[in-house]
Formats: structure tokens, C-alpha cells, sequence
């Protein structure tokens, strides 16, 4: 029992891992989410962006890989735009996101009767990055001469008096790699000095908080959680709300091991110098 | 036949099984999103396949998706970039620009086409060094007064605030010892003894009160990714109507 404890296999752990994650799924109970402060700092500002009936530029920076943390995030997000007419002009960093996006959009614009060219508008995907973002923020039109369907961006209402970065009352940054860090804060918001919040993966998450602290972003939607957050201000239950059961029994499984295999160390096998 | 083989016949035939009830009795659709979905559950369960052992399936996949994301993004680029940026403005194929050819566009095209020299032979490969140069320069420039501007300045202002005595003060303290003592860690001029040593320890244990955190996080990253594809599996392949009870 010592040794098999000492050197357990570890698709043992993938068993408990994958039961943790279906039995959840497969039944109900509640479990309380609480808006952190970060995420309701995003809810609240795209708040004031519809008081004043303004746009917010969304860049949604992921891919398939990151479409079970992110997905959730953009359909909030614009789930919460469109509720409140809030115009929004969305555009790609990744060229694996243009399909996903795509998809979201169509959804929620539908939930809401949003209507393209006036209520929204899509960009797509540009290359470039650091070089895009600066010259969106001198040369908006000139950047994006054209949406993704063709359309020119100088006849669209939603674009027509863009002319720079700084003309977005919020830039929200949904992203899965280092555009918001790497991006968007350096060669936009420093520059532009716009209103910047971003939704991430988790594993980004403990990256961004400097930023947060230094004020150049003022909300961060962190991975799945912060997406159950963002749905619970917007009283839509989604597949992020849904998520937070088996990811709440997962990590007591997780921690449940951790324990054991730290007592299971300083009991048995310190001495030893470990498992074989 | 070892174990192995046996587990995979048993994999493909329980999949086959399950997917022609599901087409039999309509729970999903005999049309392109029947077989989308079909096509997505086996890559999923194949790429899991890998938390068994490593196997056929698996390589196949990890192939598949390196081939689907690349044909995707040179997709997206030719009609995003190069024909919408580079050869509609240019040739003034669809007739937006006033009448007008932009051949300044020529210049970086070249450049682009430069880089890609170092792909051919000896002969003409120093091209490459043209573009470079220039990517190299550009970014440099760019990067250079941006960076020290947002991940240098801008960090350090928050931390040289006056501390209060109130929460946010003593939050304030905290960020300025983790920052000073992780300082003194990575500082190696000196001999991490006396007073040096112990702020030096001091900072080893802030680094892995960050690298907990971080793993935390990761392991919520990791698990949302799981929790995404069992409910695919569950709700959009096997079409049960969660939650069941």
C-alpha cells in the first residue's frame, strides 16, 4: 500500500480528474459567484459607455485552443453591449479568432435585434500588431479602409466618426496570448492614453495585475471565473457559470492530492529522496 | 495482440458504435453538421488519448491541427492582407482608390519578398539581410522607448507612492518589500550573507507565493479547457440535455 501510494500512477489521478469533471456536469447544485471588484470594473464602465450612448472597440485575440475560457467572455461582453446599445467595432489580433467571432456576433446581435453597420461592425483580422495598433491610433479609416464583408468604414454609422483610438470611449482586449501587455499597452493605451480592459485566460491572469495596480487597465475578466462573474452581473447564465461546479470539485480533488502526496512525502519517503 | 492494441480496436469500435445509434435514432443530423460534430468528438477523444499513453491516434490528430490552424491563417491573411492590402490597392483591382495605383505599396512587398529569400540558394539569400535589417530596426525603435515607457515608468510609479496607514497603505508596503527584497535576490555582486541574505530569502519566498499563484491559475486555465470539451462531448456529440439530474 506504501509503495503504491509513494508511486501512484498518475492516469489515477486522471480518472478521479475526468469523474470530478462529468459527474458536475451532469447534475445541479448552486454555488455562489461574487463579482470581484476587476470584473465589475469592466461591467461598470461599458455602463457609463451606454449612458452615453458611445463605442467600445473590442480586439478578440484567440483561437479555438482558448474558446472554452474566451468564448464565454466575448458573448457576455456583447450580450451586455447590445442590451444597452452600446455600438461596438470588433477586430482580431489572431486570424484564429475572425470564424469564432464571427459566430458570437451573429448570436447575440440576433438575442438583441442588434443590427450590422449601425449597432455593430466587424473588422476582422489585420496583421501587424504593434505597427496596427499605432497606426489605428493616428489613422483609424486609414487602417481599416474596409470592414471584413467589403464595406467601405467611412459610410458605416458605427465607424463613420472614428478617427483615432482615443475616439473609443473603452477598449476591451479578450485575449489568450500577450496582445493585451505585449499590445495594446504599450504601443496603444501609453500612447493614446484610451479606457483599456481586458478578459484573459487564467493562466495570464497573474501577469495583468501590474498593470491593474498602475492604472492602465481598470478591469480584468480572469479565465472561466471571470466569466461566470461578467454573466452574473448581466443575470445571463452561461457555459461559464455552468463550468464553475465541476472546476470548484476539480480543485478539491486537486488539493485533496496535494495534501496526500505531502503527507505521504514527510510519512514515508523524505529520507528516500522521493518517488522512483 | 498486447493490451494496447486491444484498448484501441476497443476505442474505435465503442466510437463507431455510439455514433451510428446517434445517426439511427436522428439525435444527430445525417448532413455536414452531424459529421462536423462527429469529426470533432473523435479528435477530442483522440487528443485526450494521449493521458493513456502516446499513440497512433493521437500523432495523427496533433498533425491534423498543425496543418487545419496553418491553411486557416494563410486563409485569413490572403484575404485579409495580401489581397485586400497589398494587391486590391496596388492594382486597383476592385476600383476603391479613385482611380488610382498605389505603387508605394511595391516597396515593402519587396521587402516581404526579400525575406523570403533566405529560404533559396546562396546567390541571391543576402537579400534576406535587407528586410531584416529593416524588420530588426523598426521593431527596435518601436520597441525600445514603448516598452521602458509601459513596463518600466509606468510600474514604478505606483510603487513610490507615499504608504498611508490605511489598507491600501499597507498593500502599498507589501508591493515595495516584494519588490525591493526579489531585487536584492536576483542582485549576485554581493554575497547573499547578514542582512543581504535574509532580504534575499525574503524575496525567494515572494517569488514563490507569485509561482503558487501563477499554478493556480494554470490549473484553472487547464481545467476550463477540460470542462469546455466534456460539455461539448456530453451536450453537442451525445446530445444529452444537462443537467440530468
Amino acid at each position: 500500500m506504501k509503495d503504491f501510494l509513494i508511486n501512484l500512477d498518475r492516469r489515477i489521478i486522471f480518472i478521479f480528474v475526468a469523474v470530478g469533471v462529468i459527474l458536475p456536469a451532469l447534475t445541479t447544485f448552486p454555488l455562489p459567484i461574487k463579482p470581484t471588484p476587476n470584473v465589475r470594473a469592466v461591467y461598470d464602465t461599458i455602463e457609463e459607455v451606454a449612458a452615453q450612448n458611445g463605442t467600445v472597440l473590442i480586439s478578440f485575440d484567440y483561437g479555438p485552443g482558448s474558446m472554452p475560457e474566451i468564448q464565454p467572455m466575448t458573448l457576455a461582453v456583447l450580450r451586455h453591449c447590445f442590451s444597452q446599445n452600446v455600438k461596438v467595432v470588433g477586430m482580431c489580433l489572431w486570424p484564429q479568432a475572425v470564424g469564432l467571432v464571427q459566430q458570437a456576433l451573429d448570436t447575440t446581435s440576433k438575442e438583441f435585434g442588434a443590427q450590422y453597420g449601425t449597432d455593430y461592425v466587424f473588422l476582422g483580422f489585420k496583421t501587424g500588431a504593434t505597427s496596427l495598433v499605432i497606426n489605428m491610433g493616428r489613422d483609424f479609416h486609414g487602417t481599416f479602409p474596409q470592414d471584413l464583408q467589403g464595406n467601405t468604414t467611412t459610410d458605416l454609422a458605427v465607424t463613420k466618426n472614428i478617427s483615432g483610438l482615443k475616439d473609443f470611449d473603452y477598449v476591451v482586449c479578450l485575449a489568450a496570448g500577450n496582445t493585451p501587455d505585449g499590445v495594446w499597452i504599450p504601443y496603444g493605451q501609453e500612447r493614446y492614453k484610451f479606457k483599456f480592459g481586458i478578459g484573459c485566460t487564467a493562466v495570464m491572469a497573474p501577469d495583468q495585475f501590474p498593470y491593474l495596480q498602475s492604472g492602465q487597465m481598470n478591469g480584468l475578466i480572469g479565465g472561466l471565473a471571470g466569466a461566470a462573474e461578467y454573466e452574473k452581473l448581466i443575470n445571463t447564465a452561461g457555459t461559464a457559470t455552468d463550468g464553475m461546479r465541476p472546476q470548484s470539485v476539480v480543485h478539491l480533488i486537486i488539493i485533496l492530492f496535494i495534501l496526500l502526496g505531502n503527507t505521504i512525502y514527510f510519512l514515508y519517503d523524505r529520507k528516500k529522496g522521493g518517488a522512483k | 495482440m498486447n493490451r494496447d492494441k486491444i484498448l484501441f480496436l476497443a476505442f474505435l469500435g465503442i466510437f463507431a458504435i455510439i455514433n451510428i445509434y446517434l445517426l439511427a435514432t436522428n439525435s444527430l443530423p445525417t448532413d455536414s453538421t452531424g459529421f462536423g460534430t462527429i469529426v470533432a468528438a473523435g479528435i477530442t477523444l483522440s487528443l485526450y488519448s494521449f493521458l493513456y499513453k502516446d499513440n497512433p491516434l493521437f500523432k495523427f490528430t496533433e498533425n491534423l491541427y498543425v496543418g487545419v490552424a496553418a491553411a486557416y491563417t494563410m486563409n485569413q491573411v490572403w484575404y485579409t492582407v495580401l489581397l485586400a492590402d497589398v494587391l486590391n490597392p496596388t492594382f486597383n483591382l476592385n476600383n476603391q482608390t479613385g482611380g488610382t495605383n498605389e505603387w508605394l505599396l511595391i516597396f515593402p512587398v519587396l521587402l516581404g519578398i526579400f525575406m523570403l529569400t533566405q529560404l533559396a540558394s546562396d546567390k541571391i539569400n543576402w537579400l534576406s539581410r535587407i528586410a531584416f535589417a529593416f524588420v530588426v530596426g523598426l521593431g527596435a525603435g518601436l520597441a525600445i522607448p514603448r516598452t521602458i515607457a509601459a513596463n518600466v515608468l509606468a510600474q514604478m510609479q505606483p510603487s513610490m507612492q507615499p504608504i498611508t496607514a490605511d489598507l491600501a497603505g499597507f498593500n502599498l508596503f507589501v508591493i515595495l518589500i516584494g519588490v525591493a527584497t526579489v531585487l536584492i535576490y536576483f542582485f549576485y555582486s554581493v554575497e547573499h550573507t547578514g542582512a543581504v541574505g535574509v532580504a534575499s530569502k525574503v524575496g525567494i519566498w515572494f517569488l514563490m507565493i507569485s509561482f503558487g499563484a501563477s499554478f493556480g491559475y494554470t490549473i484553472m486555465a487547464r481545467l476550463s479547457l477540460l470542462i469546455g470539451r466534456v460539455g461539448f462531448l456530453l451536450e453537442t456529440w451525445l446530445t444529452l440535455q444537462l443537467p440530468l439530474f
